[in-house]
């Protein structure tokens, strides 16, 4: 007996009936991407942080000065657990279904996020390839800046749900729609 | 017709007319109107009734100070009442309506409280309604809240969307007036990030209703001008009709935007409030100055108001607020109002001036009477004359307005809200900013400027600070030339002497001079005394007018500076803030974060009903059938999981990955038993101390690999576990080397439990699970069949044969369905956590009911948990001190009631047998019951004074919140399969 199980995504539900063709602002949901929690053991920190920004087809996303979450959208995560088996002082573990990735964009996606977080988005203050934990509509997350007027936002899966209404009700003066992606 | 409509006149737009309604009855405004202005152009001077004595009132101000013109507006659940006419934005198809007034505004039978004053003084409530003590709550509060009080609340509803959002600039500029504009032209041209925020709907403050050229342009056209020139930086918000009413640590003010409060169908898109948190380098107050109203007798009556406000309403609405207007003032304020009445065409009666002389000019042919003072007024709900008091000699004038200026308070409030007081200052004859440091800097009339050319100066000048704080150049801006200034000097004049009839103080509260001469004749003279006592300076307006009089009255009455008697406490907000911006998004289900578990799909569709648990929502049972209560369906699971199997979702549990050469010490030292020999691929029940020798939570722990461990914490203690390992790893041993990361939320975990649990999970697993490859507490990798990689625990809650599989999240739901199809043969149940305590309570297994921050493991019978052999462990060193071994501690036994049919509910007292029962006499208490299938009755865990040593006594069971009491045999706290032979079969 072999038993093909089909891989639900948390926020599935939430989609049906949105709208077929994005507007302007957009509320962009990753469907299956790669994650890692990756932590630098004592005294290793400057040395894994070196080796991840070397780590082909991943984007490293800071936590903590010795604890990072890596994304990918195009690697498998075998291979990416390969590379991190090989550098030295790194633990690592799976969250590709504990963490979800959303992606915000559009002319008003600071006006947008700024109901959910309270740090500064301006370019001067968060800058175009910077990430960092903080709260996000009341979950700790971890935001990124992947553009001029792109975002992206990791929260931990139980907590998605909540996140996805609480961005959509932000969006909704904004006309933003939203639908899985790749 | 008294108060009217001058056309063409003002910032209204005269050629677009809105419909409203007050009372029932409809009105016509224009756009640009408040509601108060448009009343007044309507000739509606009465606009509520006062708080305690039901007098008529109309509007005393123009602006959000107002304590008198308070109205309901809107319908149904959109009803909010408070609502200041001066300030609400007129739209079409506003409903409005009067407040307190009963049966109608025009004839109010609470004005007879009026008549009845003389028993209705201050502090009449502590005084009168002494006694019978319980009538307190029951009658007089009742009474008296029904007889004053202002508007009422709706229950219904709110239908509209609320939100709160974040702001972040350099500079925060509070107010749009001259100061407010120049500073933020100054450092938004210098490239500063600024917001200016302004409450009112129309941007310009004191400039909108100013008759003197600015640059050569009119003062409005210079407003407009400069907002213009504001408008088109990038850099630079505007926020009208947005109130910053608190400053909070770290510049962070807060502030709430009307943004839909003015159209009668808000947008289902957009809030119509929003609560903005403003993070702000530095700020500026150019909040303005508040013209302060004279004490006299008779000084309430609708018709008199601010010379301020008079002027306003006719410069920027348009609206002459009487036919013959008298002027009554300590300062050039009321000439400035009287010559602007006057070139409109209004008649101003006479010029009633408190000082002997001035150097301000009255309108031509206008009456000044100097060394005047007005000592009533008469009038019903319009004022129709006063009484004029000159050395001796008394004079009635006729008239149908009044307009009075006591001087000018700087409006300092949101630099006060952080513990500085005011000062006062005698020159300025005011309370003026104190100094909050560099950040935070008043500008213009609030920080005690009065002329325009003055407070553009002054903007400019402060925002220059600023501007080179964060090291930008600061780029050149003219002060304008300002033609048509006035004299705003005045003579100080706290209270007008001979008054014959009530002098008020706090319009709002119906505070009078008599009722604070008698709070100091009764020792409640202290400011803040004097306040509670008399009400002055309480309820919605918080005594933005009358304070500074009140506190001068006082002063005077003490024979003291207004220094010494000081101000009362400035809180935010400044102004009412609705609750539904407060709350934002955060009501109903949104309240708070929600957790979903991955297999909540799962056991909805198999009839969950679920139980909030902490931020969770788990499936507590499964109704199936004909089940009626959800005790049919607790049991039906129970006794099908000891019998077949059932699944559970235990998916809420902490899961800590832990990784690290010293991993193994590390365990060794934050659990009381021995971890360092526990092999790779074993599971073992572990118990964590706190610092004190009180146990902290328990859990599992797994070794996957030489160096990585998965820890389990209970659902509620997630967190606290995470925090307390990283703080042992940081704090007490940073030489170990081990590192965690919570992966709670990666893996979808479900408990198999039953004797047919192996045979069905057997199915599905591709590795062998017989109990020789795979025994009693066996953790490690298992293959799915089909692939899919799982960890699997045989780990059991329930005392029978069990695993626990965690497969990844999105996996979770797929995989509990193939495991209930593949248990179907074998009577496999869905069970939710009420079965999981029914079986662990039977099996006297502990949860955090037991183990609630006051019990040790010898407590609960785990002595053998507490490791002789270890050096140190985290909390062994106080678990010996004598308090925690004593022998009459409470100790963890098992209960059953001698009457089978007697239920068992946690929280009842235990007593001895015979004893009268009482808190007192109490030797424990239930901890954790439930009605036991197996058992057939209802059993419990409970916490008993030397309970080991009792087994088998009957003691009293005492339920005084249910009202119930029995008797119950201590017996030991296992009641299924004392010898764990289901465990390893």
């Amino acid at each position: 007996m072999s038993i093909p199980f089909t891989h639900r995504h948390i926020l599935e539900d939430r989609m049906s009936g949105y709208e077929p063709s994005p507007n302007a602002n957009h509320l962009t949901v990753l469907r299956r991407p790669v994650i890692f929690s990756a932590l630098a053991h004592a005294g290793h920190e400057a040395s894994v942080a070196e080796a991840l920004s070397l780590v082909e087809n991943i984007v490293v996303r800071s936590v903590s000065p010795s604890d990072w979450l890596l994304v990918s959208q195009n690697a498998e995560a075998g291979a990416i657990a390969a590379s991190l088996g090989a550098v030295p002082g790194l633990s690592f573990a799976e969250q590709s279904d504990g963490q979800v990735l959303m992606a915000v964009s559009g002319p008003d996606v600071r006006k947008i996020l700024a109901k959910c977080v309270a740090v500064d988005l301006h370019a001067d203050a968060f800058a175009e390839g910077e990430s960092a934990p903080m709260m996000i509509c009341r979950v700790a997350g971890n935001l990124a800046r992947t553009g001029t007027d792109t975002f992206e936002i990791l929260v931990p899966r139980s907590y998605a749900g909540y996140v996805f209404d609480e961005l959509r009700e932000a969006g909704r003066e904004y006309a933003m729609t939203r639908g899985f992606g790749e | 017709m008294t108060s009217s409509r001058i056309a063409n006149v003002g910032l209204v737009d005269h050629s677009r007319v809105v419909k409203f309604s007050f009372d029932g009855r409809t009105y016509k405004g224009f756009e640009g109107d408040t509601l108060a202005s448009a009343l007044l152009a309507n000739d509606q001077m009465l606009m509520g009734r006062s708080f305690k004595y039901h007098r008529p009132r109309g509007p005393v101000t123009a602006g959000p100070s107002e304590p008198n013109a308070l109205v309901t507006i809107g319908k149904d659940a959109r009803t909010e009442p408070n609502t200041r006419a001066t300030v609400a934005e007129l739209y079409s198809g506003l409903v409005a309506r009067s407040q307190n007034a009963w049966p109608s505004l025009n004839f109010d039978i609470g004005s007879i409280n009026g008549a009845l004053s003389p028993m209705l003084g201050a502090g009449f409530y502590y005084k009168t309604f002494m006694w019978p003590a319980a009538f307190w709550e029951k009658v007089y509060e009742p009474v008296i809240r029904r007889a004053a009080g202002l508007g009422k609340a709706v229950m219904e509803a709110d239908p509209d969307r609320y939100e709160k959002s974040w702001a972040h600039c350099d500079l925060l500029v509070v107010g749009s007036g001259p100061a407010g504009l120049m500073a933020a032209l100054t450092a938004g041209r210098a490239g500063l990030r600024v917001i200016l925020a302004e409450q009112d709907f129309r941007l310009g403050g004191s400039l909108l209703s100013e008759t003197a050229m600015i640059g050569g342009v009119s003062a409005p056209d210079f407003a407009a001008a400069t907002i213009a020139e504001l408008a088109d930086m990038p850099n630079v918000t505007i926020m009208p009709r947005t109130t910053v009413f608190g400053w909070y640590d770290d510049m962070v003010f807060g502030a709430v935007e009307k943004v839909q409060k003015h159209l009668a169908v808000p947008s289902a898109d957009k809030p119509v409030e929003r609560l903005w948190r403003i993070a702000a380098g530095r700020a500026i107050l150019a909040s303005g100055a508040e013209e302060r109203p004279l004490v006299f007798g008779g000084n309430d009556r609708p018709g008199i108001m601010t010379a301020d406000a008079t002027r306003t309403y006719l410069n920027r609405y348009g609206v002459a607020t009487g036919r013959k207007v008298a002027v009554f003032t300590n300062g050039g304020s009321g000439y400035r109002t009287a010559a602007d009445l006057s070139a409109r065409g209004v008649n101003i009666a006479a010029i009633i001036d408190s000082r002997a002389a001035s150097a301000d000019f009255a309108p031509y042919g206008v009456r000044v009477i100097r060394s005047g003072s007005i000592v009533d007024t008469k009038g019903g709900k319009r004022l129709s004359g006063i009484m004029t008091n000159r050395f001796g000699y008394d004079e009635m004038i006729d008239c149908d307005a009044l307009a009075m200026s006591g001087g000018w308070s700087p409006i300092v409030h949101l630099m006060c809200q952080r513990g500085a007081r005011p000062v006062w200052s005698d020159e300025a004859q005011a309370f003026l900013v104190p100094d909050v440091g560099p950040l935070f800097a008043a500008a213009g009339s609030a920080a005690g400027h009065a002329t325009v050319s003055e407070c553009l100066r002054d903007g400019a000048v402060k925002a220059h600070a600023a501007v080179e704080a964060v090291g930008r150049l600061v780029g050149h801006v003219n002060t304008p030339e300002v033609e048509g200034e006035y004299d705003p000097s005045f003579a100080p004049l706290w209270y007008v002497p001979g008054a014959r009839s009530k002098a008020f103080v706090d319009f709002q509260n119906d505070v009078h001079v008599d009722d604070l001469a008698l709070a100091t004749r009764e020792g409640f003279g202290h400011v803040e005394h004097a306040k509670r006592y008399t009400t002055s300076g309480m309820a919605t307006d918080q005594g933005k007018l009358g304070n500074v009089n009140a506190v001068a009255l006082l002063a005077g009455m003490r024979g003291v500076s207004p220094a010494e008697v000081g101000t009362t406490t400035y809180r935010p907000f400044y102004t009412p803030v609705s609750f539904g911006a407060l709350a934002g998004t955060a009501r109903a289900e949104q309240s708070r974060p929600i957790r979903t578990s991955p297999l909540h799909g799962w056991a909805k569709k198999n009839g969950a009903t679920f139980l909030e648990s902490g931020l969770w929502y788990r499936s507590a049972y499964f109704v199936q059938g004909e089940e009626k209560t959800w005790r049919e369906s607790v049991d039906r699971e129970v006794l099908n999981v000891r019998q077949n199997a059932g699944l559970c979702d235990v998916s809420t549990l902490g899961k800590i990955e832990i990784f690290g050469r010293d991993a193994a010490e590390f365990l060794n030292r934050v659990y009381s038993n021995a971890f360092l020999k526990l092999p790779v691929g074993k599971a073992r029940y572990g118990l964590m101390l706190r610092e004190d020798g009180i146990v902290f939570d328990d859990g599992t722990t797994s070794r996957l690999s030489e160096n990585h461990y998965v820890l389990t914490t209970t659902t509620a203690y997630a967190a606290e576990v995470m925090a307390h390992l990283e703080f042992a790893s940081q704090t007490f041993w940073p030489d170990l080397d081990v590192c965690f990361v919570s992966t709670s939320d990666q893996w979808a975990q479900m408990s198999l439990a039953g004797p047919k649990s192996r045979a069905i999970l057997q199915k599905l697993v591709e590795d062998d699970l017989s109990d020789a490859s795979f025994p009693f507490l066996a953790a490690r990798e298992v293959q799915l069949k089909g692939g899919l990689i799982a960890r699997l625990f045989r780990i059991s809650f329930s005392g029978e044969l069990a695993y626990e599989l965690a497969v990844p999240a999105g996996y979770g739901e797929a995989v509990a369905d193939a495991i209930m199809e593949a248990g179907r043969g074998e009577g496999i149940c869905a069970y939710g956590v009420e079965a999981l305590d029914v079986l662990r309570i039977e099996k006297g297994h502990v949860t955090h009911s037991e183990l609630d921050g006051r019990t040790t493991a010898d407590d609960v019978g785990l002595s053998k948990m507490m490791s002789k052999n270890k050096p140190d462990f985290i909390g062994k060193r106080l678990s010996t001190r004598y308090g925690l071994t004593a022998a009459d501690r409470l100790q963890m036994v098992g209960l059953k009631p001698v009457e089978l049919d007697k239920p068992l509910k946690a929280g009842a007292a235990l007593l001895r047998e015979g004893v009268e029962p009482s808190m007192t006499a109490g030797q424990g208490f239930v901890s954790s019951a439930c009605f036991s299938p197996h058992v057939g009755q209802w059993i419990g865990l409970a916490m008993l004074k030397s309970g080991r040593e009792r087994i088998g006594e009957k003691i009293l069971v005492w339920d005084a919140v249910r009202s119930s009491e029995f008797l119950a045999e201590v017996c030991a706290p296992v009641f299924v399969d004392p010898e764990n032979l289901n465990l390893h079969v």
